[in-house]
């Protein structure tokens, strides 16, 4: 993982500096920051007026006003706050599969996103899940904290079968802010993706959908007979490849692939699917770019 | 059904075998690869559907199981021959014999000979019958014989080598009890084979006339004269005109014109007298002629010359006289006290013999002492004549059955050609090399020189030593010639293949001609004509209309094991294929 992500060079890390983590909704902020929120507090843009209430602080009287109307105004600024962004990263068994194996692929588009939110003074949150919570990175913000968030991602390693709904479920529950939630997986998941998302949807979060997917899995080299080996369950099926087979599974994996997208498509959450083979800078500068999640 | 190579209770046995292995190694668990996978959530979603609707996927390994013991069954099976007479026909054995006698030659009035119908109905035999059928043809020249066979080809092959001759025909040793005799012929020169065997006749009436007999003989009254004799017949139910030719070395040549009525025969001797010495070539011409080869014959015309001879006697009236009188002999007397070699073709030692053997042949009577002869180891007294050989030269037209002698010497004959004996004691002897011949008796204890056979036998002798011989004669086939290691020549001068047996030589003489044996000085020329009634007589057929129904073509033309195999290849082609693309296991 640390070779993985040194390749993360002071060229790229400069570049990543220049996004920015688009949310669509506004959400409150728990510090100070660069994300506008829905609060009034002591930002720079222009918001509103208000009677003057006592306690107020007066140096945000509008004096102007006071000497044309003889009454004390209040300038309201609208807050600008921090983002809560959750990156949850499936960690589970499945991950660990092609070739680069797709959990190395999403430890580095997190860690990338992560640098980013940093970068931007958001807070940004890790968890590694798989048939639970197997890890968490504590709230962090601004760039320093990205070697931490680095060696939490390095020390995330595959296991167990997939479970997000349980998983997804055990965090929101706990109390936390509603904020910006990156799901990073390649949503193999027995009880299906939607309940897990469902979960996300219900807490409000504004989701954004990261399907990792490998080359081995979108067109298997299979052929005879063989035994499959499910990496997570370790149950195993004797079957014989035939090319028709295989042009069933092709159209299964597109089914699949696609309602996926159209779950995402139909609640508005943010889609982007990628494959391990695919060059990670590409990925990040242009196609989340393109997918309007970074600007 | 039937199996050639095996019993049926071998092939079930084989056919389980085989069956039951394959079905094991079938049942065999196929070692998997093992592959892991991300996940087997979409695989278990895409074999769920298509087990639940594909009943092929069901099937499939049964329809495997079933190829594979199929194809092992077919090549099983196939091992043991088997047999459908509904599709091969029934396994027999045909035995073909075509006669090819000359005969067969004659022509039929399409134009085509009975040889080719003969031919035809060969291959029409050959065409019928199942691809197990064995066939096996033979000709009646003994020249041709396959053995059994399925392959036509080898047996077309051995049909296209065949061809009439003019030898005497012989109906082949064929086991009629084993196989099915099929006897292609015009039944004129084999008229009786076994009931057994089926005869199909290419007989046709046709009309011939040929030459039945032909040679040169001398005529005793007026020597050195030759005259011809020659035979023609009609065997034809017509009249026929006809041209007979005579013809010589040289430009000399008697030609005659006779009609001859149906069967009619002509004897006719002609005076040879002008020809010169050489081949002589008798031939007839005749409209309607269906027989060639019957219209010609040879004979050979000695060249005519005296023989020098040396009497050495001490006085013998019978031989001087003779002698005197004989116009092909130029001879002088000598008495043994005077005897020298002289420049002579021959010498007549009369109770004498010189020391050392003569430089020319010599005719010894009586049984002198000398090297170079056998010794005389006794006396006989009047031994009767019991054999005596009418084929030698020097007694042609010699009889000596009546012939009485008082007393004559017991030599060892060994080696020596024995002409005349009484039981196992020679009395007339010869020897080829050095050329003599001996009388075992004194002419003075005999009453062979009384026989009107004495001066034949004489001029035989001397013809036999230095004169040109007529001609030896023999029927068309092998020619066995008493000389060894001899060439033999054709009349056009071409070296006959020939080879040495024993003493003889021998070759194959299978049209009518001349021809010329050849060892050192020795020279010996043989007239082989046809001059057979029995091959001229075309018409005299034994079974004139035979014919047989041959049996049916069948829809396989090859054994069954030939197909079962080509479909087993043709299953694992397909097997290959299918499991190739996985739809077999």
């Amino acid at each position: 993982m640390s070779s993985n992500l040194a390749l993360f060079d002071d060229e790229f890390l400069k570049k990543l500096e220049y996004l920015n983590i688009i949310s669509k909704r506004l959400f409150a902020g728990q510090f100070r920051a660069e994300r506008r929120t829905r609060r009034r507090g002591t930002g720079l843009e222009f918001a509103d007026y208000r009677q003057y209430v006592s306690g107020d602080d007066f140096r945000h009287l509008d004096w102007k006003a006071y000497l044309r109307l003889n009454r004390l105004i209040m300038k309201l600024f609208e807050e600008e706050e921090d983002l809560p962004i959750y990156f949850f990263v499936d960690c589970s068994q499945s991950m660990n599969y092609g070739n680069p194996s797709k959990l190395n692929y999403a430890k580095r588009v997190a860690a990338a996103l992560c640098y980013i939110g940093l970068a931007n003074l958001d807070r940004v949150n890790v968890i590694a899940y798989a048939e639970k919570i197997r890890g968490e990175l504590q709230p962090q913000r601004g760039k320093g904290r990205i070697f931490k968030v680095f060696r939490f991602l390095t020390d995330v390693t595959s296991g167990g079968e997939t479970n997000a709904l349980e998983s997804l479920k055990t965090y929101c529950t706990a109390t936390r802010r509603r904020g910006l939630a990156v799901v990073i997986s390649d949503f193999f998941d027995q009880g299906g993706f939607e309940p897990a998302l469902d979960i996300l949807r219900h807490f409000r979060h504004d989701i954004f959908v990261v399907h990792v997917a490998s080359h081995e899995e979108i067109d298997p080299n299979l052929k005879g007979e063989l035994l499959l080996v499910d990496s997570e369950s370790q149950q195993s099926r004797e079957i014989t490849i035939t090319p028709s087979l295989l042009t069933a599974y092709h159209s299964e994996y597109n089914r699949f692939c696609e309602q996926l997208e159209a779950y995402c498509w139909k609640y508005q959450l943010g889609y982007v699917r990628t494959a391990t083979d695919f060059p990670f800078e590409e990925l990040i500068l242009k196609v989340f770019r393109q997918g309007r999640f970074l600007k | 059904m039937r199996f050639l190579a095996l019993s049926t209770l071998q092939t079930t046995l084989l056919a389980l075998l085989t069956a039951g292995t394959v079905i094991a190694l079938y049942l065999l668990k196929l070692r998997h690869r093992r592959i892991l996978i991300s996940s087997s959530l979409l695989w278990r979603r895409v074999l769920e559907d298509r087990q639940s609707h594909s009943l092929i996927e069901k099937l499939r390994r049964i329809i495997s199981i079933i190829i594979a013991v199929t194809i092992a069954l077919l090549i099983a099976v196939s091992v043991s021959r088997p047999e459908v007479e509904a599709l091969t026909g029934k396994n027999e054995r045909i035995v073909i014999v075509i006669d090819t006698s000359p005969t067969m030659e004659t022509l039929s009035s399409d134009g085509k000979t009975r040889w080719e119908h003969a031919v035809a109905q060969a291959e029409s035999l050959l065409a019928s019958g199942g691809p197990t059928t064995e066939f096996r043809i033979s000709d009646t020249s003994g020249r041709i014989a396959s053995s059994f066979t399925t392959d036509r080809n080898e047996v077309r092959q051995a049909l296209a080598n065949m061809r009439p001759v003019a030898a005497e025909p012989q109906f082949p040793k064929v086991d009629v009890n084993e196989s099915l005799t099929y006897f292609i012929s015009d039944g004129v020169s084999i008229p009786q084979v076994s009931k057994s065997v089926k005869r199909i006749s290419v007989f046709e009436k046709a009309g011939n006339v040929g030459i039945t007999a032909f040679e040169i003989r001398t005529r005793p009254s007026i020597p050195p004269s030759y005259e011809a004799y020659l035979e023609v017949q009609n065997f034809g139910g017509e009249p026929a005109e006809t041209e007979i030719a005579i013809s010589g070395p040289g430009r000399q040549r008697v030609n005659k014109s006779i009609k001859l009525a149906a069967e009619e025969s002509l004897q006719e001797i002609f005076d040879l007298t002008t020809f010169e010495g050489g081949p002589i070539r008798a031939t007839i011409q005749s409209r309607g002629d269906a027989l060639k080869s019957d219209d010609i014959a040879f004979a050979y015309l000695p060249i005519k010359r005296r023989t020098r001879t040396m009497l050495v006697t001490k006085g013998n009236n019978y031989l001087q006289t003779l002698l005197k009188l004989d116009s092909f002999v130029d001879f002088s007397v000598v008495d043994p006290a005077n005897f020298k070699e002289a420049d002579v073709d021959a010498y007549i030692f009369d109770r004498f013999a010189p020391a050392t053997a003569p430089s020319r042949p010599a005719l010894i009577i009586g049984a002198p002492d000398a090297p170079w002869l056998r010794t005389a180891q006794g006396v006989v007294n009047k031994p009767q004549i019991t054999m005596w050989s009418e084929t030698h030269p020097v007694m042609k037209f010699v009889s000596v059955h009546d012939m009485s002698i008082e007393r004559a010497s017991r030599i060892d004959a060994r080696d020596l050609t024995v002409i005349a004996a009484s039981n196992q004691i020679p009395l007339i002897v010869a020897s080829e090399r050095p050329k003599w011949v001996m009388l075992t008796f004194d002419l003075n204890s005999t009453d062979f020189p009384l026989h009107v056979g004495f001066p034949v036998f004489i001029d035989n002798v001397l013809a036999w030593f230095s004169r040109d011989q007529l001609a030896l004669h023999g029927a068309p086939g092998t020619i066995e010639v008493a000389m060894s290691n001899a060439q033999i020549r054709s009349i056009d001068d071409k070296i006959i293949p020939s080879q040495p047996q024993m003493n003889k030589t021998v070759f194959e003489a299978l049209e009518p001609g001349l021809f010329t044996a050849t060892q050192g000085d020795g020279r010996l020329r043989i007239a082989v004509n046809l001059a057979n009634r029995n091959f001229s007589d075309v018409n005299r057929s034994a079974f004139r209309n035979d014919s047989v129904a041959f049996s049916e073509k069948h829809f396989l033309r090859r054994e069954l094991w030939f197909y079962m195999l080509f479909a087993a290849v043709v299953l694992i082609a397909a097997e290959w294929f299918t499991y190739h693309k996985r739809i077999t296991l």
